[in-house]
C-alpha cells in the first residue's frame, strides 16, 4: 500500500513536471501545435544576423518567424518565412533584414516596395534580387554595429581633424581670422549696397520693360485697327485710289527734290563764299592778335588804349564845356 | 587522489553490474525517488522563489545604471534561473539533503552490520542499497529542478510586476527575445549528472563507513563536501563541454 502510494506520487510529481516545463518551454517559444501557417521564400545576398527562429514583421505586427535559412547558387542566400495562415502580404513586397534593437537580435520585415527606407544599397539589394518567380526579392540594412564602427571612424577622423585645427590655429592665425571676418563683413556690406542700387536699376528697367510692353500693346492694337482697316477698305475697292494718290504724290516729291536740289547747290555756293568770308576773317584775326595794324594796337597795346580812353575824357569835358560855355569858345561880334 | 579516484570508481562499477539485477532495485526506486526528490521539492521551490525574486531586482539595479532595456530583466532572469541558478542552488541544497541523508543511513547500516547480513543472505547490497539511489537521483533531481526553474522564473516574473517598473509584457518579451531551449536542456542535463554525483558519492561514504556513530557522521559530512565539490566540478566540465562546443 506505501509503496503504491509511493507510485503514484512519484508518478504524479514526474509527470506534473515534466508537462508544466514543456508547456512553458512552448509558450516560451512561442511554438505553434496544428497551427496551419503560409510559407514564402525570399532571397538575399546576404542576411546580416538573422538566424532560424528570428521574428518576421509585417507593419510593425509581428506575423511569424523564420523557418530556414539556406546557402543557394548564383551567391544567394534563401530564407523561407513561415506565416500565420489569415496573415495577407502587403501588395508589391518585400523582405527587409534590420536589427530588432540595440541588443543584436534581427528581424524580417515584409512590407511595399513603396516603403523601403531611401537608402540606395537596399533598393540595389532589392532590385539585384528581383526576377525569380516566386521568390520574394530581399535586403538586409547595415547592423547598428556596422553603423556604430562607421561612426567611430568619422568621430576618430573629427578628432584628427580637430587636433590639426588646434595646431594650425595659434594666436597670429586667430588675428590674420579677425582681419579677415572684418574684411568679409566690409564685402558684404559693399555687396549689400551694390545689390540694392542693381536692385533700384531692375525696378527702373522692369518699369521700362513695362512701359515699352504696354507701348508695344498700343501699338499692336493699332496695327489691329490699321489691319482692319485696310481690311475694309480691301473690301470696298479703294487701294487703287490710295495707290493713285500714292503715284501723284511720289510726281509731286520729285518735283520738290528737284527744287531741294536745287537749293541745295545755291547753299553750296553760298557756303564757298561763306568759306571765303571766314578766311579773310580769319586772317584779320590774325592780325589783330599779332598785334599788326591800327586794331591790333589798339587791341594788344594796353597804353594806347588808355590813352585813347583819357583822350575820350578830354574829348567828353571838352563838349561838356562847350555846352556849358559857348561864348568861352564862340566869339561873335557883329561889330 | 589517485586512490581517491580509483575508488570511486571501483564502486561506480560495483553499482552498474547492481544494475543488471532489477528485482532487486526496481521495487525500491520509488520509495527512493519520493524520499530524495518529492520530498525535495518545497525546499527547491523556496530556494527558486527568493533566487527569482532577488535575480529580478538585481537586474533592474544594474540596468539602471548602464544604457540597457529594462525589459532585459527577464532575459537575464531567464537565462540564469534555467541554465545556472536552478541546477547548481538545488543541487548543492540537495547535495546537503540527500547525500547527507544516504551517507548517515547507510553508514548506520553499515556500523549495525545489517549491509554485512545483507550480503550473507546472498544480497547484493549495490543492488539493493545503491542503484535505487542512484536512479532515483537520476531521475528526480531533473523533477526537483525543473520545477525549480518554473518557479524562479515565475517569481522573478511577478518581483518584476509587483516590486519593479516594469510591466508583465516587457517581461515576457525579456524572456521570449533570447530564449533558446537548448537552455532548459542544459539545465535539465546537468542537474541529472548532479544527481547521479551526490546519490553515488552519498551511497560510497555510506558504505564505507566504520567507526561507530562518530564514522556515520564523518560519512555525512564527506558525503556533503564531495556532493557539492562535484556538483561545481561538473558545472564547470558541462560549460566546457556544452557551451564552448555549441554552434548558435
Amino acid at each position: 500500500m506505501k509503496r503504491t502510494s509511493n507510485d503514484f506520487i512519484v508518478g504524479l510529481a514526474v509527470i506534473l513536471t515534466a508537462v508544466a516545463i514543456v508547456a512553458a518551454t512552448l509558450w516560451v517559444q512561442q511554438a505553434d501545435l496544428g497551427q496551419r501557417r503560409s510559407r514564402h521564400e525570399a532571397r538575399f545576398r546576404d542576411v546580416g544576423n538573422a538566424q532560424v527562429g528570428s521574428a518576421v514583421v509585417i507593419r510593425g505586427v509581428q506575423s511569424g518567424r523564420i523557418e530556414s535559412i539556406e546557402l543557394a547558387e548564383g551567391g544567394w542566400v534563401h530564407m523561407r518565412l513561415r506565416l500565420d495562415e489569415a496573415t495577407d502580404l502587403p501588395r508589391d513586397p518585400v523582405v527587409l533584414l534590420s536589427s530588432a534593437s540595440l541588443m543584436g537580435e534581427w528581424q524580417a520585415t515584409v512590407t511595399t516596395r513603396e516603403a523601403l527606407p531611401r537608402n540606395p544599397d537596399v533598393h540595389r539589394q532589392i532590385a539585384e534580387a528581383e526576377g525569380e518567380p516566386g521568390i520574394l526579392p530581399g535586403a538586409s540594412v547595415p547592423d547598428i554595429a556596422q553603423l556604430t564602427a562607421v561612426a567611430g571612424g568619422i568621430a576618430g577622423d573629427m578628432a584628427s581633424l580637430a587636433e590639426r585645427f588646434r595646431i594650425v590655429f595659434d594666436s597670429a592665425a586667430a588675428i590674420e581670422l579677425r582681419g579677415s571676418i572684418a574684411n568679409v563683413a566690409q564685402l558684404s556690406a559693399e555687396l549689400e549696397r551694390t545689390i540694392r542700387r542693381q536692385s533700384r536699376n531692375l525696378d527702373t528697367i522692369s518699369r521700362d520693360v513695362s512701359g515699352g510692353m504696354d507701348e508695344l500693346r498700343s501699338a499692336a492694337e493699332a496695327f489691329r485697327r490699321v489691319a482692319s482697316r485696310v481690311d475694309s477698305s480691301t473690301a470696298a475697292g479703294e487701294i487703287a485710289a490710295i495707290s493713285q494718290n500714292l503715284t501723284r504724290s511720289a510726281a509731286q516729291l520729285e518735283v520738290t527734290s528737284a527744287r531741294v536740289q536745287e537749293l541745295a547747290t545755291r547753299m553750296h555756293t553760298t557756303q564757298a563764299n561763306l568759306d571765303r568770308l571766314l578766311a579773310r576773317s580769319d586772317s584779320v584775326m590774325g592780325k589783330v592778335n599779332t598785334g599788326s595794324g591800327s586794331l591790333g594796337l589798339l587791341l594788344n597795346d594796353p597804353s594806347l588804349y588808355r590813352r585813347t580812353d583819357s583822350l575820350m575824357l578830354a574829348l567828353q569835358h571838352l563838349v561838356a564845356d562847350v555846352r556849358a560855355n559857348p561864348r568861352k569858345y564862340v566869339n561873335l561880334r557883329i561889330f | 587522489m589517485f586512490e581517491s579516484v580509483g575508488s570511486v570508481s571501483r564502486f561506480a562499477a560495483y553499482s552498474a553490474r547492481g544494475l543488471t539485477d532489477v528485482r532487486t532495485w526496481l521495487p525500491a526506486v520509488t520509495t527512493q525517488a519520493r524520499l530524495l526528490g518529492v520530498d525535495s521539492l518545497p525546499i527547491g521551490a523556496f530556494i527558486a522563489l527568493f533566487t527569482g525574486i532577488v535575480l529580478a531586482l538585481l537586474a533592474s539595479y544594474t540596468f539602471k545604471d548602464v544604457a540597457v532595456p529594462l525589459y532585459l530583466v527577464g532575459t537575464l532572469v531567464e537565462k540564469t534561473i534555467t541554465m545556472e541558478l536552478a541546477a547548481v542552488l538545488t543541487g548543492l541544497a540537495l547535495a546537503g539533503r540527500v547525500g547527507a541523508s544516504i551517507a548517515a543511513e547507510l553508514g548506520t547500516m553499515r556500523v549495525t552490520e545489517q549491509i554485512d547480513a545483507l550480503e550473507t543472505l546472498a544480497y547484493d547490497p549495490y543492488a539493493y542499497l545503491v542503484v535505487p539511489r542512484v536512479i532515483a537521483g537520476v531521475i528526480m533531481f531533473p523533477v526537483v529542478v525543473a520545477a525549480a526553474m518554473l518557479v524562479g522564473v515565475t517569481a522573478g516574473w511577478m518581483a518584476s510586476i509587483f516590486l519593479l517598473d516594469l510591466s508583465s509584457a516587457q517581461f515576457v518579451k525579456g524572456l521570449r527575445i533570447f530564449f533558446d531551449p537548448f537552455d532548459v536542456r542544459y539545465g535539465i542535463v546537468k542537474s541529472a549528472s548532479f544527481g547521479l554525483a551526490v546519490t553515488l558519492l552519498g551511497c560510497r561514504s555510506g558504505m564505507r563507513t566504520s567507526g561507530g556513530a562518530q564514522g556515520v557522521g564523518r560519512a555525512a559530512t564527506e558525503a556533503v563536501v564531495q556532493g557539492a565539490v562535484m556538483i561545481l566540478v561538473l558545472d564547470a566540465f558541462w560549460a566546457v563541454i556544452w557551451l564552448l562546443g555549441r554552434e548558435k
